[in-house]
């Protein structure tokens, strides 16, 4: 074993280097679909929350035509409970917001009262913070956020859209009176969409100047959800109860949206679909690609492994002719080339492992900004699969070998 | 008698040189897959993000309440799908409803996220609901809808967690007639290419001087990271993977030279020049090389093909472009350079092989 250094150090390197490109395939596969998926997130709530009404709302654009019942509404207090439910940990951010207009500029126009990024406590005791920002990180502010952490309904901060504030002049530090009180603008919000048209306060604020405390009239929630399958399409009530239990233990979108409204039984959620769907079309498109990537490049450094090893025993038909010869049994020398080939795998595995996690990481690192976190589960994987690769491209020469006479091969010369 | 030998070479040694062969034709492959994938994931990636509909607004400027419809003309000329929506107050019995009129001979590519019952399209006399229009105005789809402007055949019902969903969606002309709006409209959505969105809207801008042209930030640039990191992702993972192969490969071609020091020493022994015997091992590598990247490029091809018809099967005209044939000659090259290298630098030693010790035996 320790003869002919060179020789085993080649083996184990070219073993090393397969090792290396499938764990680094696999580390980035398996990381890269969950970044992509946080990454969409940006683009705002994929699950819109609102009160059970008995009417129609009549909204063109954030202005109602028509006042909505009175005593529809989510109260304030319950909002945490939605971290509370079965898949909370999946929900990354929620915001929820009352709506009123008023008279701005010889206009009526929409004033949301919302959370930005407000601290609260969610069930369980943790404090959590979340609100519009945690949800909207594609969204533009000239001059700050409003930031409340704390509830205080004398703040006199808003963000007014871009649209809104180019037609009635305004900057960051310019004053706009709402409700017949004067609010200094923070900041210019630019997104494109109807934002663009908007005021935002702080809730409570416009909860005492509506007149409706702790009342809330919708909440926007996102979260991370596994793109929709065929099972998740189907219609839960016609589910038998395993069937139950597996679609309401998976976090797809719909079934999120059920628990959130076992938490909340006053309120509707419905899955935002042009977000929710878009999400798990790109992500399976991204997580697809590159398991595929990752398939081939598996595939190769599993044929890199077994050439190396079956080159090292073709090298050695000489030694193993010799050692038959010598009257060693077949089963001996399969025994000894085997261990030894298992060895070379099992080293060259390991160093090609920890190189791959390295590789997957620097990966990640450069791409996402982000520290990967390689499941712990990955190395002995990828070693296992080493030594077996290594093991199967060392049999299939090694049977050949032996099966030649002897005295055939020692004639012809190596 | 040199390319006999070369030849014979190959011939005789065909079982090591087949290894060699596979080692160099499977990085071959690799390089192909990686490259034609990375190359083509831009556009294909881009293309699944359509579904989000619009990526530019196009909104009443300040002092107006409408948008001239020209928008929709001027967009489509710059290549991007455009769609006119007007919103207005209908009446269904004594109680208010929005009526949105919509385009629908343009309206699919932006819509493309709605759940339909029923049908997608209205023609004249015809419309659809909302699913809390329907649910509140208890409608099923081949019934009237009494809308006090005029009756109207409800033909789809749809569902979509947005705005959407409380709108009862007749045809544009209708809507804009129930309005009163000529030759306008109340909002354009635009869906440009996501690469040359800064361009069209500029050129919406400039064209359209009494229109609010606005990118959807969230949308644009969501799909912009997400395209450039898949990206990098795999720009950077192809180079490790080729980085690693190639090692392997030139360890594979080594060891063909440091194999053969008994043969070496023969041919110098019968005086051969050093450097014909480095140019024979150098052309029996380069046979292998040529050789290995026609076929690594073929199986690559197949493979980045059949990569991209399965992930992207929802882009027709993708499917048909997913090999890159522009691949061939970077590959080609990369793989014969390596094969030469990995020969050279090996050959060095035919120099310093002594025939009568190599010779002697071990």
């Amino acid at each position: 074993m320790r003869r002919a250094p060179r020789r085993k150090a080649m083996a184990v390197g070219a073993v090393a280097l397969g090792t290396a490109v499938a764990t680094a395939m696999l580390g980035a596969m398996l990381e890269v679909g969950d970044r992509v998926n946080s990454e969409l997130r940006s683009l705002g709530a994929n699950l819109m929350v609102t009160p059970k009404s008995s009417t129609l709302p009549v909204e063109i654009g954030g202005i109602r035509y028509q006042p909505a019942a009175k005593d529809e509404f989510i109260p304030e207090a319950v909002v945490p409970k939605i971290k509370s439910i079965f898949w909370g940990l999946n929900i990354t951010g929620l915001a929820p917001s009352q709506h009123a207009q008023t008279q701005a500029g010889g206009r009526q126009i929409p004033v949301e009262g919302v959370w930005f990024r407000r601290n609260f406590r969610a069930p369980g005791g943790t404090t959590v913070s979340s609100g519009l920002r945690a949800l909207n990180a594609a969204w533009r502010v000239e001059g700050r956020w409003v930031d409340d952490p704390e509830p205080n309904d004398r703040d006199d901060e808003c963000l007014a859209g871009a649209a809104l504030a180019r037609r009635l002049g305004l900057q960051p530090g310019a004053t706009i009176d709402l409700f017949g009180e004067p609010f200094r603008v923070a900041g210019v919000l630019s997104t494109g969409g109807e934002e663009d048209d908007r005021v935002f306060i702080r809730l409570e604020v416009l909860e005492r100047l509506t007149g409706r405390a702790g009342q809330v009239d919708a909440i926007e929630v996102g979260a991370l959800t596994k793109p929709e399958d065929a099972f998740a399409r189907k219609n839960p009530d016609q589910m038998n109860p395993t069937e139950f239990e597996r679609w309401y233990c998976t976090p797809y979108i719909n079934s999120i949206a059920l628990q959130i409204e076992e938490a909340l039984p006053m309120a509707v959620a419905r899955p935002i679909r042009r977000v929710a769907d878009n999400e798990g079309r790109v992500l399976s498109r991204v997580r697809g690609l590159m398991l595929l990537v990752a398939l081939a490049a598996l595939a190769t450094a599993a044929l890199t492994v077994w050439s190396a090893m079956a080159a090292t025993v073709l090298e050695r038909r000489y030694e193993i002719a010799i050692m038959q010869a010598t009257g060693a049994a077949n089963w001996l020398v399969a025994a000894l080339f085997g261990a030894e080939a298992a060895v070379e795998g099992a080293a060259g595995g390991l160093i090609g492992a920890l190189a791959g996690v390295g590789l997957s990481g620097w990966v990640s690192r450069t791409v996402f900004g982000v520290r990967a976190e390689t499941p712990s589960l990955l190395v002995p994987l990828v070693v296992g699969m080493a030594v077996a690769v290594a093991l199967a491209g060392a049999a299939q020469p090694l049977r050949r070998a032996l099966s030649l006479e002897p005295a055939r091969m020692l004639r012809e010369g190596a | 008698m040199f390319w006999r030998f070369v030849i014979r070479a190959v011939r005789f040694r065909s079982r090591r040189l087949v290894l060699a062969f596979a080692g160099l034709a499977v990085a071959a492959t690799l390089a192909t897959t990686l490259f034609s994938v990375y190359s083509d994931i831009d556009r294909k990636m881009r293309h699944e993000f359509r579904g989000y509909g619009a990526n530019i607004v196009v909104a009443p400027a300040a002092d107006s309440q409408t948008v001239p419809l020209q928008v929709v003309e001027k967009a489509e000329r710059l290549g991007a799908a455009a769609a006119a929506f007007v919103y207005t107050i209908g009446r269904i019995g004594d109680e208010r409803v929005v009526e949105a009129g919509v385009d629908f001979g343009r309206v699919g590519p932006l819509t493309s996220y709605w759940r339909v019952e029923g049908a997608r399209t209205a023609a004249a006399g015809e419309c659809l609901a909302g699913s809390a229009v329907a649910a509140h105005f208890h409608l099923a789809i081949g019934q009237n809808v009494a809308l006090a402007s005029g009756p109207c055949m409800l033909r789809g019902v749809i569902t979509t967690g947005g705005p959407e969903d409380n709108q009862l969606i007749v045809p544009f002309n209708r809507a804009a007639l129930d309005a009163g709006f000529q030759n306008a409209a109340s909002l354009v959505e635009v869906r440009a290419n996501g690469q040359r969105i800064e361009q069209v809207r500029e050129a919406l801008a400039r064209a359209i001087p009494a229109a609010d042209v606005r990118i959807l930030h969230a949308v644009a640039e969501t799909e912009a990271d997400v395209v450039l990191k898949v990206q990098n992702t795999v720009f950077l993972l192809a180079m490790v993977i080729l980085a690693i192969t190639t090692l392997c490969v030139t360890g594979n071609f080594s060891a063909l030279v440091i194999e053969r020091s008994k043969e070496i020493g023969l041919l110098k022994a019968i005086g051969a020049a050093e450097s014909k015997i480095a140019a024979l091992f150098l052309s029996e590598s380069l046979v292998l090389a040529l050789v290995s990247s026609v076929t690594g490029y073929g199986v690559g091809l197949a493979v980045a093909y059949a990569i991209g018809r399965s992930v992207f099967t929802s882009a027709p005209q993708a499917s048909t472009t997913g090999v890159n044939f522009a691949v061939f000659l970077p590959v080609a090259a990369v793989t014969i350079l390596v094969a030469a290298l990995a020969t050279i630098v090996p050959a060095s030693r035919i120099w310093r092989i002594e025939p009568a010790i190599i010779l002697r035996g071990e």
